[in-house]
Parts: structure tokens; sequence; C-alpha cells
């Protein structure tokens, strides 16, 4: 990944990090991996307190709604920073891209911008956000695991056992986060960022959410019976072998695309 | 025929196109655009000196299909119509494109799928009972993200969809292969969905249910489906190129196939001109599980399952006695052309 730096501007170099950070939440839904990571994005454009995202998609043809998830989502991920007051997406070389830059830059309903669709984004986002909940379970569940914690004792966790580092943000390598097990009469030292990752797409679907609700649960979304915790664990998995599987193909045509269209990213750039 | 580790492995490639998507019969943007995806799908994955030209690659006569599949590992393909008539003037691959071409030189060389598509109503009907008069088809594919009209698709748990599915049983078309796929088209309705081949398959127990590209990536739930409906197959067509270029995620969902569904319940597919045959058998025949893998899964993926998928499974499917196929096609018109009959020979098992 590129970066140009820019040190005569102090705290600028803060404010790519932390674009970065709020970037890295912004997944292709499909494969529940960030565009950053997945290098769709081609460049970021800061001039001011204005923000320009360009971004290329493996195909001109990937399905618009997914597109529209990923341009919303950066758009509002943009203008949560304080420095940032307006962000400007621009999908490239999409076929739906008129429809879907001025949609989503004229903050319309995705019903206005693509009148011929049936059906909407939010059900469709709300079913590929459970899947994502899965898969992220299933790797949250591994590092349990790999931890020592027994199918009985994760299958007792509740969010309140959960404990991030404050210092720490969880997202970065090396953070640990804090189990309780046994009625907190001791406690599992795990990495932080699947648990986070996980969490925040929980929470997203509404589970997890009360100190005392179940961390962890089936694909139906019902509490995880002890000894049905293999079978749930290797739904899990199913789960995450179908993102990383269709995630092979999307980065094939990735790659082949990004050669023929001679575009590397990404890389932020200040106008000024 | 393909040899491993000095065995045979008859292939019966059950994913096969013969297309037509020349400028003149596309009659809608949405016709080029789809040859433009597939075209994408051909270069991301074929190792660069394989790739074919665009030009080459929008239309497939019976000559190229002939050579590409038969020099090229293949001893038979099962053919699998898209009709696509809302892009494509003529159609795209149609059901007659090769029933009457090289289905009608060498019938034992082809599986002839039919093809129907609910939405067509009465007509549909009569077009299906046509199909199995004129070809006798034993299985029929369907394609339910097809435009048609207004629709953007259909569903095969459908009043309309139960209505050809009993004329199936009805007609002895006992191989159903729905087409499900990664998401191209349409628009955000998701008409890949494999949750209605679930009642399909447990309304018609008389019918095979074969989930063409395994539902990718929808893999897990086909696979949770699939567990729970005996008549439920896998196709891996779209999953085996993977197999050359990104063999770890191709050999994951390989052992997560052979978890849920088995060895008995899987096809080969190379989906034939996508790609071509030959690198892609390969591929999928030098694929070796790793210790971890099988620790992890309790599957094996050897000769046996190997075999299994190349063409005993389909085989099955269509009542193919391989080993009577294999005794013809010693001295077949295929076989004298290309001089492959020696390649059946060696494959004779000792008959006293």
């Amino acid at each position: 990944m590129s970066h140009t730096a820019t040190p005569n501007r102090p705290g600028s170099a803060g404010l790519h990090e932390r674009i970065r950070a709020r970037l890295d939440r912004v997944t292709d839904p499909e494969l529940d991996e960030s565009i950053l990571e997945l290098g769709y994005v081609d460049a970021i454009e800061i001039n001011e307190r204005t923000a320009t995202l360009r971004f290329t998609l493996p195909t001109a043809w990937c399905s618009p709604a997914f597109a529209w998830m990923m341009a919303v989502d950066a758009r509002d991920e943009l203008e949560s920073l304080p420095e940032i007051d307006q962000a400007t997406i621009e999908l490239r070389d999409h076929m739906h891209e008129q429809e879907i830059n001025e949609g989503v830059n004229d903050r319309l309903p995705f019903a206005d911008a693509f009148p011929d669709a049936d059906g909407e984004v939010r059900s469709v986002r709300a079913t590929l956000d459970d899947k994502a909940r899965l898969s992220r379970q299933y790797v949250a569940v591994e590092r349990l695991l790999a931890a020592g914690l027994s199918a009985e004792q994760i299958t007792a966790l509740t969010p309140a056992d959960l404990r991030f580092d404050r210092d720490v943000d969880p997202r970065m390598e090396g953070a640990r986060a804090a189990i309780a097990v046994g009625d907190g009469a001791f406690s599992v030292s795990v990495p932080a960022r699947p648990l986070h990752r996980y969490l925040r797409k929980a929470r997203d679907v509404g589970y997890a959410i009360e100190d005392d609700d179940p961390l962890f649960l089936t694909p139906e979304g019902e509490p995880i019976a002890t000894e049905e915790f293999e079978l749930v664990h290797r739904r899990g998995r199913l789960a995450r072998t179908n993102v990383t599987g269709q995630g092979g193909v999307c980065e094939a045509l990735n790659e082949q695309r990004r050669e023929k269209l001679d575009r590397d990213g990404p890389v932020i750039l200040e106008a000024n | 025929m393909y040899q491993h580790q000095g065995e045979d492995v008859f292939v019966i490639d059950g994913h096969i196109h013969m297309w037509d998507a020349s400028e003149e019969n596309i009659k809608h943007r949405g016709g080029e655009q789809f040859i433009q995806c597939f075209y994408d799908y051909h270069t991301a994955f074929t190792p660069e000196e394989r790739q074919r030209g665009m030009d080459d690659y929008r239309k497939f006569t019976p000559e190229d299909v002939k050579r590409d599949l038969f020099t090229n590992y293949v001893d038979m393909g099962v053919y699998q119509p898209t009709h696509l008539h809302e892009f494509y003037t003529e159609g795209f691959n149609t059901v007659d494109d090769l029933g009457e071409t090289l289905y009608q030189e060498y019938p034992d060389r082809f599986v002839l799928n039919g093809r129907w598509d609910p939405r067509d109503g009465e007509a549909g009907l009569k077009e299906l009972e046509r199909q199995k008069e004129e070809y006798d088809i034993k299985g029929a594919k369907v394609y339910t993200a097809e435009w048609k009209g207004d629709s953007k698709g259909w569903r095969l748990d459908s009043d309309e969809a139960f209505e050809f599915l009993q004329k199936c049983a009805d007609l002895g078309v006992k191989n159903i292969h729905p087409h499900k796929g990664p998401t191209i088209r349409p628009l955000n309705k998701d008409a890949f969905d494999v949750a209605d081949v679930d009642l399909a398959a447990s309304s018609f127990p008389e019918l095979n249910f074969i989930v063409e590209h395994v539902g990718l990536p929808r893999l897990d739930d086909f696979c949770w489906i699939a567990t729970q409906e005996p008549n439920v197959y896998g196709g891996i067509a779209v999953a085996a190129p993977m197999a050359l270029s990104r063999p770890k995620k191709f050999s994951e969902i390989m052992c997560e196939l052979l978890y849920w569904l088995g060895e008995d319940q899987l096809t080969f597919g190379s989906d034939y001109g996508i790609w071509d045959p030959d690198w892609v058998i390969e591929a999928v025949m030098e694929t070796e599980l790793s210790a971890d893998q099988h620790a992890e899964y309790g599957v094996e993926f050897g000769l046996e399952a190997k075999k299994k998928l190349m063409g005993e499974n389909i085989a099955e499917l269509y009542d193919i006695d391989i080993e009577e196929r294999k005794k013809a096609f010693r001295t077949d018109a295929i076989s004298e052309e290309f001089g492959l009959g020696d390649s059946y020979d060696t494959a004779a098992p000792a008959d006293d």
C-alpha cells in the first residue's frame, strides 16, 4: 500500500491514519472484508475540509446494490471524521456508476436511484450482515478454543465477560482482550481484533446487546446448547469458507482488471 | 482419456456450452455485457498462454466444441443450454444449437439437456414435450435469473415452477440443473438465492437437483440444504478453475463439499467455453488436501473420490455405463478423427 507522507503538515499523518481506520470498517458486504484490504480504493483526495474517494470494483457488473452499500458506507465513515465536512464518492468503470454516484452524492434513497429495482437494499444488507456475523463468530471462537476455553465455557459467555483494553485500539495488531471465565474466577487473554470484529457485527444485526445476552449464537440467532456447539461451529466454518472462497473469485477478477486498467491504489493525496 | 498416476479417469464434463454472442446476434445491451462478463472470468482464471482473444470467444462452432473437448481430456460432455432470448436474437446457447448439430452426429459423446422457464406457461410445457420427443432429454438446465419482459427472475419453489417440475417427473426428465452462481445480474434482487431449491427438492424426491456452481457465493446455504435433501447434488463449475490459481481456496471449498455432501454427491464441470477443460481437469486432479485439512475436516480427496467427481457420479445420474462407453469409444468417429482409440484400449478391464 503506498502512502504519500506529508511531514510538513502537522497532524495530517494522524488524519491519514484515522481515514484508514474509518475505511477499514467499510466492507464489501458479500466478502466481509474492507474495501481497502480488497484493493478496491484507487485514491482518496483531501481538499481543505472535503474528501473525494475513488474506487473500482472487480467487474463492471458487480451487484449495484453492493456497490451502493460500499459507496454509502464510505461516504458516512469519511464524514464521521471531525476534519471532513463533506465526502464525495466516485465509483469508476461500473455499468451503473452514474446512478450510484449521483444517488449517493445527492443522498437519495436506493429506490429513487434505481426505480426499476425490485426489493430494497436494507434486507439484502441484513442477510449479508447476518452471514458475516456467523463467519466472524467462527474466527473469534477459534481464538477462544486456541486459548483453551471449552465448548461449555464458550457457549456460556455474555458480552459482560469480554473486556477490551481501554488504552489500545482493539483493531490494532497486538491488542488484547480479557475473557472472564467461571463466573469471573479467572480470565484468559486473547487477541482483541477478532473479538472486536465479531461483536461489532453481532450488534449490527441486533445480538449480544445487553450484558447478560449470550455472546455467541446459532445461525438462526438462538443461544447455543453445549451439545450443539460443534455443529454450530462447523456451520460457522462453512460461512467463513463461503466468504473467503467467493473472495478468491473476486480477487482474481480484481487483479486482472486493475492490470487491464493500469490502476494502482490506494493513495491518499492532499490537493494543496 | 485422462490418466492420473497410471490410472484411467473417465471424464464427463458436466457443464459445457456452445454459444453465439457474435455482434449480429446481440439485440440488447445486456447481451454484450453478459459476454464481456464471461470474458472477464475467462481472463481472470485462464493461464496467460491459453487465453483466447475476444473475437475468438464470441462464438463457438460445432467444430470448435468437438476439438476443444475431445482433444482436451473430455470423454463426454453434458450440454447445459442458456437461452437468453431477451439478449440474443437467436438465443445464446440453445437446446437446438447442439441438438441439431453435434448431437446428431455423436449422440454417445454428449448428454443433451433441455431447458424450461415457468414464465412460458402452456407454450413452455409444450416445448418441454418437444425436447423430450425430439432428443429424449433426461435432464434440464434452469436459469432462475433469466430476464423475461419486466421479470428479472423466478423461483423454483413457485406454483408455476412446480407445474414444470411435475411435467419433468412425468416425462422422466429426472435431473434438474439450477444455475446458482455469482451475483452479476439482476440489480438487487437475488435471483440466484439457493433457498428455493430446498422445497423443490423435498417436494419432488423422484427428481435430482444438481446445483450448478455449488451456489457460490451461497456455498453455506447450499451445503446446509444439501445435507438435508438426499436428492441434491453440487456441480463444481466456477469453483473448479480456482484449483489452479487459488489452490488453497479451492481445496477448502472441496473440504466443505466433501464434509457436508460427501463424495457421491458432487459433479465436475469445466464451464466450457468460459474455460477450456484441459487445465481445469489437470488442476482439480492434482489437488491434494493438506495434513491440516485432513485433520480439520476428516475427509479424503484421493483417486476414488476424484474419479467419482470427474465422471462416475454424473454417469449414475444419467444411466451411463462407463465401461460400455469406453469400449464403444475405441473405434467411434471421434476417436478415429483425433487418434484417441488407443487411450480407451488400455482402459479395458479384464473380462475373464
